[in-house]
């Protein structure tokens, strides 16, 4: 029972104008399951972008679970997004891999929009394979910012999606086993490593996976108990190549195939270059039902249109795509451009299958609020086929 | 073995990421009198220049670019002090180069130095999460002629305006060019905010920085 989210509910429950025929929730499981929805479902990643939009700076909410929880609400509840993201920050996913007295070191903020800064937690091989092998993430777990800020924030919003009747659903995002691999000891050493130590790459993959898999039974008993039913799975191997994907690219499959048994709507976050061998493992790995992708690899001279084209003819009948405008775009473009990468990315998606308009990453703090209201109008302007 | 076959073996060492192989390599030539800067320009340089047209047609990846970037550093330690003794060989300019404050990305910028490198600057790299004055101290140090913001969020790109404030206020503005290099970069919105260039493609950039150090060699010509 929380304060906050009680008073948000009764301030909201019954008195929201509706958005279409459909709820929010049914919107967007409507595009999920590739049936068709009243509106184009809008579902930005706002994470970081909530907390300064809802008045609060980072510092304020880095420590206040009520404050973080009222900034994703109080967003919400003014722009009527199909979706709400619930705020996570990189300390969320590696504190409790650092003893406390060490945290500091590790953690740096900046400006009031800013990211978080941090520094890897392992510098060779051997030392990240260590951590796991000593179960570091358990010993420091206790009183590490998954404990104290992440669940109780994720518990609030729920409690406000199940309390407002599920009209509109929660998104949480999980990250997989190579997100983890590769933010522990730095991507660049990571990808490095899986040319030159190809072996310890593996058994280090191996120790991530089964700790990934058993968090994985952990975010079983919130759904069982809290409604946890649409998951964002955040993956790494966002710079790897085709040798990469099929030598270790397991790991991620394996988790999947558990994740998408324990979770009605499954969609998968691949931001930055996308490879399009990446993309058709992503149309195998059965159970994801959407994916937020991202641009095209630097190899394709593609247009927008032409990128979004491929995929959606890959999706068709498969996964539903979600995209646009980029991150570059929200942020730098103008409404006008943030309005036609919309356009260009539903006209060339949805002859082939549905939508869902969201940026391939999260909204950069930065990107001005008229480019975010131009992407929703959009959204909601685009009649459907 | 003739001198072509030498060079040839060099780049390729680099191109297939023979990290074990390059070290003996380098030696055999030197010891069978292929200058130093030679070696460099002619074999590590040329392999990482076919690493970046193999990159670009998408037959190898980021992983194995990284790896040929480690196997063409370990020939340069071998060669950088032979060539500075020797007095150095051809440089088209300096640079200086850092991941911008607030960023800390690096792989772009690993992968970055050694094209500019490669392709004949002299780069001097300041690390990740630069501050702002770190820039100013380092174009007294240094004296560079390009000054390189690696700048791989939107966020962080932004900060360029910031970065360019503060090297003006110290009066250095006019000695040097900024550059822009990322996967969120946009030339026109780099000049917007006092930059000189933007690139998101390093071997691409080398033309850019070519480009700018003739400016700024007309500009001081004319001064
Ligand atoms: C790997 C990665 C990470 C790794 C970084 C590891 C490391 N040590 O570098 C980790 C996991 C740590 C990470 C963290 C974060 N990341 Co990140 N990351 C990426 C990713 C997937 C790949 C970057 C990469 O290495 N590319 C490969 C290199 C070779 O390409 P490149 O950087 O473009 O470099 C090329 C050129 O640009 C050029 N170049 C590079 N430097 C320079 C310099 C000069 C002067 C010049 C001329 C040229 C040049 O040469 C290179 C070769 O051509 C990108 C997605 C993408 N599109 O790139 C996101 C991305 C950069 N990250 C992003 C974000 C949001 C974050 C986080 C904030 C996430 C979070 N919520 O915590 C944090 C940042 C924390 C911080 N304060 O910095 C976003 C930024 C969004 C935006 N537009 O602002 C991106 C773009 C993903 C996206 N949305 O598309 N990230
Ligand atoms: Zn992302």
């Amino acid at each position: 029972m929380s304060e906050i989210v009680d008073a948000w509910v009764r301030r909201l429950k019954g008195k929201l104008r509706p958005i279409g025929e459909m709820t929010h929730w049914e919107r967007m499981a409507a595009a999920f399951e590739l049936r068709r929805s009243d509106l184009v479902p809008v579902a930005p990643e706002l994470d970081y972008w909530q907390i300064t939009y809802a008045g609060y700076s980072h510092a304020e909410i880095y420590n206040d679970v009520d404050k973080t929880t009222d900034a994703c609400i109080r967003t919400w509840a003014d722009l009527r997004t199909d979706a709400i993201w619930m705020y996570v920050d990189i300390s969320h996913q590696i504190e409790n891999f650092i003893p406390p007295e060490k945290r500091p070191e590790h953690f740096v903020h900046r400006g009031d929009k800013d990211y978080l800064l941090f520094k890897p937690v392992a510098k060779t091989i051997d030392e990240a394979i260590e951590l796991y092998e000593s179960r570091a993430y358990e010993r420091y777990l206790e009183g590490s910012r998954a404990v104290t800020h992440y669940v109780p924030h994720m518990l609030q919003l729920l409690e406000f999606q199940e309390k407002m009747d599920r009209i509109v659903p929660v998104i949480v995002g999980i990250a997989t086993p190579s997100n983890y691999a590769e933010t522990l000891v730095e991507v660049q050493q990571f990808v490095r490593w899986t040319v030159t130590e190809p072996k310890k790459v593996k058994r280090y993959l191996d120790l991530a996976l089964e700790e990934r898999l058993a968090a994985l039974d952990f975010y079983a008993e919130i759904a069982r108990k809290h409604g946890l039913h649409f998951v964002c799975l955040f993956g790494g191997a966002r710079t790897w190549g085709p040798r990469q994907l099929r030598e270790f690219g397991y790991a991620d499959e394996i988790f999947v195939q558990k994740a998408v048994k324990l979770f009605p709507y499954v969609f998968w976050h691949i931001c930055g270059h996308n490879l399009p061998e990446a993309m058709q493992l992503l149309v195998q790995w059965d159970g994801i039902k959407a994916v937020q992708y991202d641009m095209p690899y630097y190899s394709q001279k593609l247009s927008w249109p032409e990128w979004c084209e491929s995929v959606a003819r890959l999706f068709a009948g498969k996964r539903c795509a979600m995209n646009s405008p980029t991150t570059q775009t929200a942020c730098h473009g103008t409404p006008e451009d943030v309005r036609r990468m919309v356009r260009e990315f539903l006209d060339a998606t949805l002859p082939h299958t549905t939508a869902v308009v969201m940026p391939g990453c999260e909204v950069d703090s930065y990107s001005p609020v008229e480019n975010v209201r131009a992407m929703i109008e959009e959204a909601r302007r685009k009649p459907l086929p | 073995m003739e001198k072509a076959e030498r060079l040839q073996k060099l780049a390729q060492a680099v191109l297939e990421m023979d990290v074990e192989g390059i070290v003996p390599l380098v030696e055999d030539s030197l010891a069978a009198g292929l200058s130093p800067v030679e070696i460099l320009a002619e074999g590590l340089s040329a392999g990482m220049r076919q690493v970046g047209e193999r990159f670009k047609q998408g037959e190898i990846f980021m992983p194995e670019v990284l790896v040929s970037c480690d196997v063409y550093y370990r020939g340069l330690e071998i060669l950088r002090p032979l060539i500075r003794q020797t007095g150095g060989g051809p440089v088209r300019g300096k640079m200086i180069i850092g991941t911008i404050y607030g960023d800390i990305h690096s792989v772009g910028k690993d992968v970055a130095v050694p094209v500019f490198q490669a392709a004949g600057y002299d780069v001097i790299d300041l690390g990740v999460d630069v501050p702002d004055e770190r820039f100013v101290e380092a174009i007294r140090e240094y004296e560079p002629d390009i000054v390189g913001l690696g700048t791989y969020m939107t966020s962080t790109f932004m900060h360029t305006r910031e970065t360019v404030r503060v090297i003006e206020q110290a009066g250095l503005r006019d000695r040097v060019k900024i550059i822009c290099g990322g996967p969120a970069v946009d030339p026109a919105a780099a000049r917007r905010m006092g930059a000189d260039d933007a690139s998101d493609d390093a071997w691409e950039a080398v033309g850019k920085l070519d480009r700018l150090v003739e400016e700024l060699r007309a500009a001081r010509r004319s001064v």
